[in-house]
């Protein structure tokens, strides 16, 4: 969109030259990242040529809207975005992480080293790097009932580097318990059972958490009841759509008798379908005032809609293929693909049924179901890219608290893992080290100060007073984090600022990788493959 | 009324999509502009089958098309994806509500609206009184100074498809990829849209999309799919055909693959070469694989083919040449808007009417399962006047598919036609609809070779011009797209200010003619791609497709061409 990354149109260089290119690259891409991080961030607002506004504090999201042609700068990108891929965070340190590798390295690099004795050095300390990470991460017991506190912090500290605090607060509860909603013991968590829904209103703060499902569709049918208690929910994926001319060859009937008598054959077919919800309703319905509700995937005719209708029942049409998942574990029962053997047993339950209508949008809330394995977060802002922005958000959110559950394990924040793994790096790793490589264990461990770096950095804080006020705090024995008012160290544990585990882990592992693979070019990779000249 | 669902993916595809919506825009505007030819008036068509009628949220009413448009990132030019009808409103929209601390803002240098956005944006403002429809006649000399201008700026300036766009598109129907980090120049093979897509969501935001467009339809007739399939796009048409097949199982989708002339240019290089003969070849078999009907459009030099005899094209402009292809797509889909009156009764205005799934079905389910069908195209097509009307209209359609055989006969070929607007037989007037259909039907009664069967529509309507509709008309043609027997020397084309409408005639064609185009496919997919030591095959690996892939991909291209010559078992021993 608005930032482009450095000069796209690569030749091939000598070796050295390309080198540079390549470190080149990584500090422009980390220049544009850097102040993105941490609660003390600069929000970007990115406005295209048209006039269309991004609004994004994270990473990903700023990558994907840059339009990067550099192909040093896509391979950090691609990294970077695999990595919130794999872990759902953690974006920015990324990028901070491998430019600074690459900035590290560039000094001994100018003083004749080859690049390959710094890889190797990498390769040492990234080993070291990820041993001690076993011994210094928190480790946090889940049992049955996940310890809530934890993952609010976890989701808190996340929340509060994209959003402002009292709705990153409002938000924290949001994400922490629909995780817990659709958590099943013993079964990985699938994200995708939080529907993530949003409306346009004025405020933000309206965003909340809905026990059900909302759905962005209503009911095709003016006589179709807008609001509907004790619901009888079926879940279908069954064709009410009158299909003839699909299926058969609708055109060469040798006359219009013919041609009327199989219209008339298929119209009975999809009528016999719909008359067989229409019984089941009637079974379940009869002598009680309950309603019944059917959401389908596949389509639903206006004939169809009669019947339906006429019967008082509900019915919606063309449901996503998910909605089809979380409906029957929000309300109960079970997906039919077919209505020849249906029987209650089928039919999911939701207290209260709802349409909400916005304009042409139209809203339909599920809500008041019994045990919800599923739910929907809801949220409203007043304008696409607020939206846009506060979804990125709750996403990081709900990644950090399954993460939580996941690793069982939660890393320090504010800098303090950071600070510590470079001095453990500096002041036992290295001296076991032969030779030159001990350099390149030097510069890994100083490259991990990027982090409280830029932190301090963005708070507007002198980086090297900091860097020397926490390292030396963590040499008297403390385990300290950077308070970003101030610029003392704090500790994260009391501050309740906890990063991911998988997250840390994750950019100490590719960082290192794809920084070698920067170092050791023998020939610079050319933009793209082909190399024809723009006409 | 069974409606339609359009996609266009791709960039020449939007340049395609984008002239074609003019012209549906143009007709409705036409439709309620009381000084308009009737003829715009009672067309018989029911534009509900390509529109869709909506509301913002202050309850203005809105009709836009239901398409969804997908393109690059920064495709757009000074359009926003999001359209202008439903705007929230600027002011509210740069306080940022989200965050307390630091904002910086980025804003990409404006993309100025050149003089025709400029009128068309500035006369909404103003609010004025009649509908202005760009067809303006010459009566008032200052706004044609102005139109002329306009029209100037636009054959001049053209650089994306939205620059040419006088259409109010709904907010979910433009979508753009971000997050590729491609050159577009560059985005031109199977293996970079593949690699660049993939892990992507874009799949699944797309599909969300069309979502919102069918779950609105009563009783969709199938989707009308433009793709540019002359590189990364066709890997990405993949995916959405995938899961319309999927998701819509029973939608016909009738697939146009367009290219622009610039793409068929012969790379250079060895290596370019290989791997443009190895994209055509995959692209086409993924894309076909997953379609009912498909149809090759986009000549390798539109300007020196017979289908422009009566047009003015400049190759190098993607504006003029994706006119021409556009006027014959919505020739096409005329019939499937045209409201059915039963096997015996005809409209004054309309006949013919036939849905997706029908001409699916005439054209590939007959004897013969050919389900690669040919555009053929008379543009403006002749009037019935004079002695040997027949034999011209047959003449005229020219085809706009490449690669394929002139003058073979095939006994078994099937064909659906499509006229509408034709002019004579009594000078200066519109063709009766049951003139046309005599005609059509004489002009078969003299032709050497005939089809096995044809279908024919026929409308009174005839296209439009647009006022943003590129000079493309050769200097005989006349205000009505009558063919003058003396040129009008002043100028060598012609354009909107001159053109009000032509009559048109369109043709699908299910026919052994293109044979060489499958073969040429087949057989660059064996040399290239399957051969033993092939030149391609380190290529076409790394694009994903393994050799028992590519022998599949074999397999069924030889059985298209099968289908259509039993003759020909074409060797394939060839590895
Ligand atoms: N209250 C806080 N005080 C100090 N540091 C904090 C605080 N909250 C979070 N951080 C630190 O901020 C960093 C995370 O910042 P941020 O979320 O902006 O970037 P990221 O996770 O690397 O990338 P992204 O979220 O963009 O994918 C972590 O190092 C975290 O420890
Ligand atoms: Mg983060």
């Amino acid at each position: 969109m608005s930032l482009r990354v450095l000069n796209p149109n690569a030749e091939v260089l000598n070796k050295s030259a390309a080198l540079h290119m390549n470190i080149n690259a990584a500090k422009g891409l980390q220049d544009v990242l850097k102040t993105n991080l941490g609660p003390k961030g600069t929000i970007k607002m990115l406005v295209g040529g048209a006039g269309d506004i991004k609004l994004t504090k994270d990473g990903n999201t700023l990558l994907k809207e840059m339009q990067i042609q550099n192909p040093t700068a896509i391979m950090i990108a691609r990294t970077a975005v695999a990595q919130d891929d794999i872990s759902g965070d953690g974006t920015t340190s990324t990028v901070l992480f491998i430019g600074e590798l690459m900035k590290q390295s560039e000094r001994y690099i100018d003083e004749g080293m080859h690049p390959r004795v710094l890889v190797d050095g990498f390769e040492i300390a990234k080993r070291a790097t990820l041993q001690f990470i076993e011994k210094f991460k928190t480790p946090v017991v889940m049992g049955n009932e996940p310890d809530k506190e934890i993952l609010k912090m976890v989701a808190r500290t996340t929340l509060r580097t994209k959003l402002y605090e009292a709705l990153a607060d409002q938000l924290t509860d949001i994400v922490v318990n629909s995780v817990l909603c659709i958590r099943k013991p013993e079964e990985s968590i699938d994200l995708f059972m939080v529907e993530i829904m949003h409306m346009r209103h004025k405020f933000d703060v309206d965003t909340r958490l809905v026990e059900g499902l909302v759905l962005d569709h209503g009911s095709r049918h003016p006589d179709m009841k807008r609001w509907a208690e004790n619901c009888y929910i079926l879940t279908s994926n069954v064709s009410l759509e009158y299909e003839k001319s699909e299926v058969n060859s609708g055109f060469f009937y040798s006359n219009a008798e013919q041609r009327e008598a199989m219209v008339l054959a298929e119209r009975r077919q999809v009528d016999e379908r719909v008359r067989k919800i229409i019984e089941l309703k009637n079974k379940v319905c009869s002598g009680n005032d309950n309603n019944f509700v059917v959401i389908n995937q596949k389509g639903i005719d206006p004939p169809s809609l009669d019947l339906l209708a006429r019967a008082g029942i509900i019915a919606l049409r063309r449901a996503k293929r998910r909605n089809m998942e979380r409906l029957v574990l929000a309300c109960g029962g079970e997906a039919v693909n077919s209505v020849d053997d249906l029987t209650p047993d089928c039919l999911g339950w939701a207290g209260l049924v709802y349409e909400h209508v916005l304009g042409e949008e139209k809203y339909t809330f599920i809500e008041n179901v019994k045990n919800p394995h599923s739910c929907t977060i809801l949220i409203k802002g007043p304008n696409d890219h607020t939206i846009a922005q506060i979804k990125d958000a709750v996403r990081d959110g709900l990644r950090a608290v399954k993460n939580t559950i996941e690793d069982e394990a939660v890393i320090l924040g504010a800098g303090a893992f950071e600070v510590a793994a470079r001095q453990h790096l500096v002041n036992e790793v290295k001296k076991t080290v032969q030779g030159r490589a001990q350099l390149g264990v030097e510069a890994f461990a100083d490259a991990l100060l990027v982090v409280p770096k830029t932190l301090a950095e963005n708070s507007g804080l002198d980086t090297q007073d900091v860097i020397i006020a926490l390292t030396g705090e963590h040499d008297r024995g403390n385990v300290v984090g950077l308070n970003h008012h101030t610029g003392e160290p704090i500790d994260p544990q009391m501050e309740g600022i906890f990063d991911n585990y998988s997250v840390k882990r994750q950019i100490i592992n590719s960082g290192p990788v794809i920084a070698s693979q920067l170092l050791l070019v023998d020939e610079v990779i050319r933009a793209g493959r082909n190399m024809r000249k723009p006409t | 009324m069974r409606e339609l669902v359009t996609l266009q993916v791709g960039s020449f595809a939007n340049f395609v999509g984008s002239h074609f919506w003019n012209f549906q825009d143009e007709l409705n505007g036409l439709a309620e502009d009381p000084y308009a030819d009737p003829v715009f008036k009672n067309q018989s068509l029911n534009m509900d089958v390509l529109y869709r009628s909506g509301e913002t949220h202050q309850g203005t009413l809105t009709y836009t098309p239901r398409l969804v448009s997908v393109d690059l990132q920064g495709s757009l030019g000074s359009m926003s994806s999001r359209g202008t009808l439903y705007d929230e409103g600027s002011s509210a929209s740069s306080n940022i509500l989200t965050w307390g601390g630091n904002v910086s803002t980025h804003a990409a240098e404006p993309h100025k609206k050149n003089l025709f956005l400029q009128s068309l944006y500035g006369e909404e403002q103003e609010n004025s009184l009649t509908f202005e429809n760009g067809v303006t006649g010459g009566e008032n000399p200052r706004t044609e100074i102005h139109d002329r201008d306009k029209v100037e700026s636009l054959e001049n300036g053209v650089q994306y498809w939205t620059d040419f766009s006088k259409v109010e598109y709904h907010p979910q129907s433009l979508y753009e990829l971000s997050g590729l980090w491609v050159d577009p120049q560059k985005f031109d093979n199977y293996g970079i849209g593949r690699e660049s897509l993939s892990g992507g969501l874009q799949g699944e935001e797309i599909s969300e999309r069309l979502r919102f467009f069918v779950e609105e339809c009563d009783h969709i007739q199938g989707f009308q799919f433009i793709v540019d399939d002359s590189g990364g796009f066709s890997p990405l048409a993949v995916d959405v055909l995938e899961s319309i097949a999927d998701e819509y199982t029973n939608a016909p989708v009738l697939l146009y693959a367009v290219r622009g002339p610039g793409s068929s240019v012969d790379p250079r290089s060895q290596k370019q070469r290989v791997s443009r003969k190895l994209h055509d070849a995959v692209s086409f078999s993924r894309l076909s694989s997953l379609c009912k009907l498909i149809v090759p459009v986009g000549l390798p030099s539109l300007s020196r083919s017979k289908a422009s005899t009566f047009l003015w094209i400049n190759d190098e402009k993607p504006y003029h040449c994706s006119a021409a292809y556009a006027a014959t797509l919505h020739s096409l889909s005329l019939p499937f808007r045209m409201e059915p009156l039963g096997p015996t009764a005809d409209s004054s205005y309309a006949s013919g009417a036939v849905t997706v799934n029908e001409v699916v079905e005439i054209l590939s389910g007959q004897t013969r399962q050919n389900m690669v069908a040919i555009l053929d195209a008379a543009m403006p097509a002749p009037s019935l006047i004079g002695n040997q009307v027949e034999q011209t209209l047959l003449r005229h359609l020219q085809p706009l598919t490449p690669e394929i055989a002139k003058d073979i006969e095939d006994l078994q070929s099937v064909e659906s036609i499509s006229v509408h607007g034709a002019l004579g037989p009594a000078r200066g007037q519109r063709a009766s609809v049951s003139e046309v259909k005599d005609m059509v039907h004489a002009a078969y009664e003299h032709a050497t070779t005939r089809p096995m069967f044809c279908h024919l529509s026929v409308a009174q309507c005839p296209l439009p011009i647009p006022l943003p509709f590129p000079s493309i008309f050769g200097n005989r043609v006349g205000q009505h797209g009558e063919l003058l027997s003396t040129p009008i020397i002043d100028s060598p084309s012609r354009g909107s200010l001159d053109v009000h409408s032509i009559p048109m005639a369109a043709r699908l064609r299910s026919s052994s003619a293109v044979l060489p185009f499958l073969e040429n496919r087949l057989g660059s997919l064996r040399s290239f791609g399957i051969a033993r030591g092939a030149p391609g095959a380190e290529l076409v690996r790394s694009w994903g497709f393994a050799k028992d892939e590519l022998e599949d991909m074999g397999e069924v291209l030889s059985k298209m061409i099968t289908t259509l010559d039993p003759r020909s078992q074409m060797s394939s021993d060839s590895d």
